[in-house]
């Protein structure tokens, strides 16, 4: 059969035979059959196993018979006879599984020093890393250095409890005092999450179809304890990240579309009222931070002027309406305490239109602050000629800071609002080379800082109480800035996503004392890890504040026992690396004397040893130098 | 501590050394024309005429009548010390090593036979220093590995491979028990010359083109900086361009030399331990006396 199948083709292929030459066709074919008597040395498993596997069970066969019993479809599988046959006559309870301790997921909290933690990423390249850091005086603490430990970047939960981390597969949390897995959310190449205020839910976002799973939604929101998917949603177009954007208390969630706002209900996940909102041109929305209000703006349309709107959930209530004219643009910036709102409203004086693209000119800017706490919810306005860089609320206090006017002539302004009052100017800044403003967590100090190329890299540390410049200094191609969430320290960075050279980060104090200065090849990603908020009342802490120059000799006697401690070490070390080295030179030096004699063969007899070790030799020689001429007029 | 400014050539510096006394001070420019100083002022002796070609490597004899230079226009030159006038050259070749005998060099050098040869094959030698005693020959490569010659044999005795990068520099120490090598990998390394042990490590975040050993103190000194080439920014704040103090034995670095606006391409120490100098790709050599203040500095231990 085999032969006659070779002969086949051969016949078939006649043609191309022929035209290869004769060579082939006259070979004799070469004979395969083993020997008479040949035993074979490779069992089946060895040189087949993998086709092995495969080969067909007596099971698979059974498994495949099943029975049809009774009317109307009673199903059952050949194989459940015989596993139903052998339940044993007596019942055993199960044995109580040990209790599995939950990780204390706050232990990081009850660090003694309030030692706050932070994580660095190292890109990939030569060995992607994640490092967890205890910001320790006088020298951080390495907790945690994991190889690969995530495909791309790493995020903190908003209370710092969980670490995610990406992979291919999906997001994976972690937490505890050793950074063991927590929960792992199966989403593949998901490339975006947000965690919901509380840390109950998880949104993750895999923006390309995959082709090995088409079917994958795009967008899965998880319940963060069960690890369920609680619902999932396939976005129609490309939005601002995040999509869905959380209420305070983790209560509702909303995402925006043409024309509509859809609210949505937890735990249920279902829509608020089963319906959406219709807003036409509505355009952007952001939740209030403390409370389940929504400000929403919607662009102009013809004669109906653009408008801000702030919106009571659930009841859906229009709590405050403001009208506003010839606006281009608008960014809604709530304060931390949700006390004020504020909408930076871009205007402009001409627009016309060009090809489907509309053209302002003649730009001016607003601001618009809304006093959220006080009846009927008053607005005031701040007016700038210039364009604004940034805005920034200070997150605890009655200020905000903006960046205004172009590049030489930046000045940044300070404003405060006061209940019952239009906000006032309270300094202006000029001629600054910055781009952005970090307020400190606790506000009071802020930093202006000029990122990237542009930026120059420079920093400003402002204390806003008195606006007294602490420092100026600066962190060159610096792309990252970030407070510690007690507001003690600062880090500035320069990421390797953004540059190629010195990449690293330094920590700097709240007052701009550079502390470290931490170059670190393919340095990526710095994270502070972020503190839920005080448990203390007001109260509480302001008792605190007042018995603080109590506090002051224990804190100063543990820093100074800290830095004597490492000094000690330091010194220690030094004079370890000191001995050691001078042990070795005594060795030296004794062979060096031992070839004294060599070395004055070579040189003619004449020692040259030390500069002056020849006394005999030295020719005197005397040149004069030049030093200054004077010129004197004699009349 | 106000430096002395030389400025006799016209492109960059790359390479200075001083005389065994210490009062000449020879530099090297890609301009074709070695020059000899005064350490002591600052004032120019003269300059060797003849290269037609960027000069690379120079060095004196210890009694300070021969100086001798390599260049690119592949030729050594001996010159005499005193008049300035080039006793021979001879033609270089693609990498070699050639032992020849100048005690008593004349015009015949140039059909003068070495007395060794050592062809170098693998990566090419980018610095070079006699091993004390004149026996071995030590040779840096732009691999970053070292390697000790026996000179009576030409044969590899050792080799290290410490360095990632080209070995720009090295220098003895001043009893050549060791030396200090400088790399582009942003190291400086010293080295035990008998055995090539690994004995300290200096880093840096910039191509190191030079470093010298204090023949007084307990100190190194690095030049480098962001290669002329790299640098992508008209800063010289950022390209690095310090002179860099590190204590030898901590490796800790305690001191920096503001003043060039392009990389150091070579530094030295007076012999007797109280000045330095810098030559940089600026063109300019700059002559540093050291402060009291500098001497009086201690590290606790």
């Amino acid at each position: 059969m085999a032969k006659k199948k070779i002969e086949d083709k051969n016949s078939h292929n006649g043609e191309y035979i022929k035209n290869d030459g004769e060579s082939s066709s006259n070979e004799e074919e070469p004979n395969f059959s083993d020997p008479e008597g040949y035993v074979d040395d490779i069992s089946n498993e060895d040189l087949l196993g993998d086709l092995l596997r495969d080969k067909p069970k007596e099971t698979d066969g059974v498994e495949s018979v099943i029975v049809v019993d009774g009317v109307p479809q009673v199903v059952n599988l050949f194989t459940d006879f015989s596993k139903y046959e052998k339940i044993p006559e007596k019942w055993e309870p199960p044995q109580p599984q040990p209790y599995k301790g939950q990780t204390d997921l706050h232990y990081y909290l009850l660090e003694p020093d309030a030692y706050d933690q932070f994580c660095v990423v190292k890109a990939p390249g030569q060995g992607q890393s994640v490092q967890i850091w205890q910001n320790t005086q006088p020298d951080p603490t390495l907790l945690e250095d994991r190889q690969t430990w995530t495909h791309t970047y790493v995020k903190w939960s908003p209370l710092g409890t969980y670490l995610s981390t990406f992979h291919k597969q999906g997001i994976a949390l972690w937490g505890g005092p050793n950074f063991t897995q927590y929960k792992k959310f199966s989403h593949s190449s998901v490339q975006l999450i947000d965690f919901s205020p509380c840390e109950k839910y998880l949104v993750t976002y895999a923006p390309l179809i995959e082709i090995n799973n088409p079917d994958q939604m795009r967008i899965i929101i998880w319940d963060i304890r069960t690890g369920q998917e609680k619902r999932s949603f396939n976005p129609d177009a490309p939005s601002a990240w995040p999509i869905f954007r959380w209420s305070h208390d983790d209560k509702f969630f909303a995402r925006m579309g043409t024309d509509i706002l859809s609210i949505y209900e937890t735990p249920s996940f279902g829509l608020l009222d089963k319906k959406s909102l219709k807003i036409s041109g509505i355009r952007d929305f952001s939740w209030s931070p403390t409370d389940n209000v929504i400000a929403y703006w919607v662009a102009e349309d013809k004669d109906v002027p653009a408008k801000v709107t702030l919106l009571d959930i659930p009841n859906k209530a229009e709590t405050r309406n403001k009208n506003l004219f010839n606006v281009a643009d608008c960014k809604i910036h709530w304060q931390k305490s949700g006390d004020y709102l504020c909408v930076k409203v871009d205007r402009y004086s001409k627009v016309r239109k060009e090809k489907n693209e509309t053209k302002y000119s003649g730009m001016y800017f607003n601001f618009e602050i809304f006093h959220m706490r006080e009846r009927q919810i008053p607005v005031d306005s701040v007016e700038c000629k210039e364009p604004i860089q940034a805005f920034a609320w200070e997150p605890v206090g009655t200020k905000f800071a903006f960046i205004h006017g172009e590049s030489p002539n930046i000045s940044v302004s300070f404003y405060s609002v006061k209940i019952g009052q239009a906000p006032t100017l309270l300094k202006k800044f000029e001629k600054r080379a910055c781009n952005h403003l970090f307020w400190s967590p606790n506000g009071q100090y802020i930093v202006l800082a000029g990122l990237g190329a542009n930026g120059g890299g420079s920093l400003e540390f402002v204390d806003s109480n008195e606006f007294l410049v602490m420092n100026t200094t600066d962190h060159f191609m610096m792309s990252d800035v970030e407070w510690d969430p007690t507001g003690r320290y600062i880090v500035t960075g320069v990421s390797v996503w953004k540059t190629q050279v010195d990449t690293g980060y330094w920590i700097w104090s709240f007052q701009g004392k550079i502390l470290k200065r931490i170059n670190l090849d393919r340095f990526a990603q710095f994270l502070w890890r972020p503190r839920p908020p005080t448990l203390l009342s007001e109260e509480q802490q302001k008792e605190i504040k007042i018995k603080l120059k109590k506090y002051y000799p224990q804190f100063e006697s543990k820093d100074r026992m800290r830095q004597s401690k490492a000094s000690k070490e330091l010194i220690e070390k030094r004079a370890a690396l000191m001995d050691k080295f001078n042990a070795y030179r005594q060795k030296k030096i004794a062979e060096y004397n031992k070839n004294k004699p060599r070395r004055l063969e070579l040189r003619n007899n004449i020692d040259t040893d030390e500069l002056d070790a020849d006394k005999e030799n030295v020719e005197e020689e005397v040149v004069e130098f030049f030093v200054k001429e004077e010129i004197t007029q004699i009349d | 501590m106000k430096p002395l400014m030389l400025h006799g050539h016209e492109r960059a510096i790359t390479q200075i050394k001083y005389n065994r006394e210490g009062d000449l001070l020879f530099s090297s420019s890609k301009d074709n024309k070695p020059n000899v100083w005064y350490s002591l002022n600052g004032e120019r002796l003269g300059t060797f005429n003849g290269h037609q070609g960027a000069v690379w490597c120079i060095d004196v004899d210890w009694t300070t009548t021969r100086f001798m230079s390599g260049a690119g226009d592949n030729t050594f030159r001996i010159w005499d010390c005193e008049t300035g006038t080039e006793i021979d050259k001879a033609m270089g070749h693609n990498c070699e090593i050639f032992i020849m005998d100048v005690r008593n060099v004349d015009e015949s050098l140039s059909q003068a036979d070495p007395i060794l040869k050592i062809p170098i094959i693998g990566s090419r030698v980018s610095s070079m220093l006699w091993g004390a005693l004149d026996e071995t020959l030590l040779t840096g490569h732009e691999n970053g590995e070292i390697i000790q010659w026996d000179i009576k044999t030409g044969k590899k005795l050792q080799t290290a491979k410490e360095h990632e990068n080209l070995i720009n520099d090295m220098q003895m120490s001043k009893d050549s028990s060791m030396f200090i090598t400088a790399s582009k990998d942003h190291t400086a390394k010293l080295f035990d010359s008998d055995n090539l042990m690994l004995l300290k490590t200096y880093k840096t975040e910039r191509p190191v083109n030079s470093a010298a050993v204090s023949p007084i103190l307990e100190h190194v000194v690095l030049g480098g900086g962001q290669d002329a080439m790299d640098v992508t920014t008209t800063s010289a704040r950022v390209g690095k361009f310090d002179s860099r103090f590190f204590h030898l034995v901590f490796e800790e670095e305690f001191g920096r030399v503001k003043g060039h606006f392009g990389p150091i391409n070579s530094v030295a120490f007076h012999p007797d331990g109280k000045s330095y100098s810098s030559g940089g790709e600026d063109g300019y050599v700059r002559v540093h006396n050291f402060d009291p203040s500098y001497f009086e500095y201690g590290f606790d231990y």
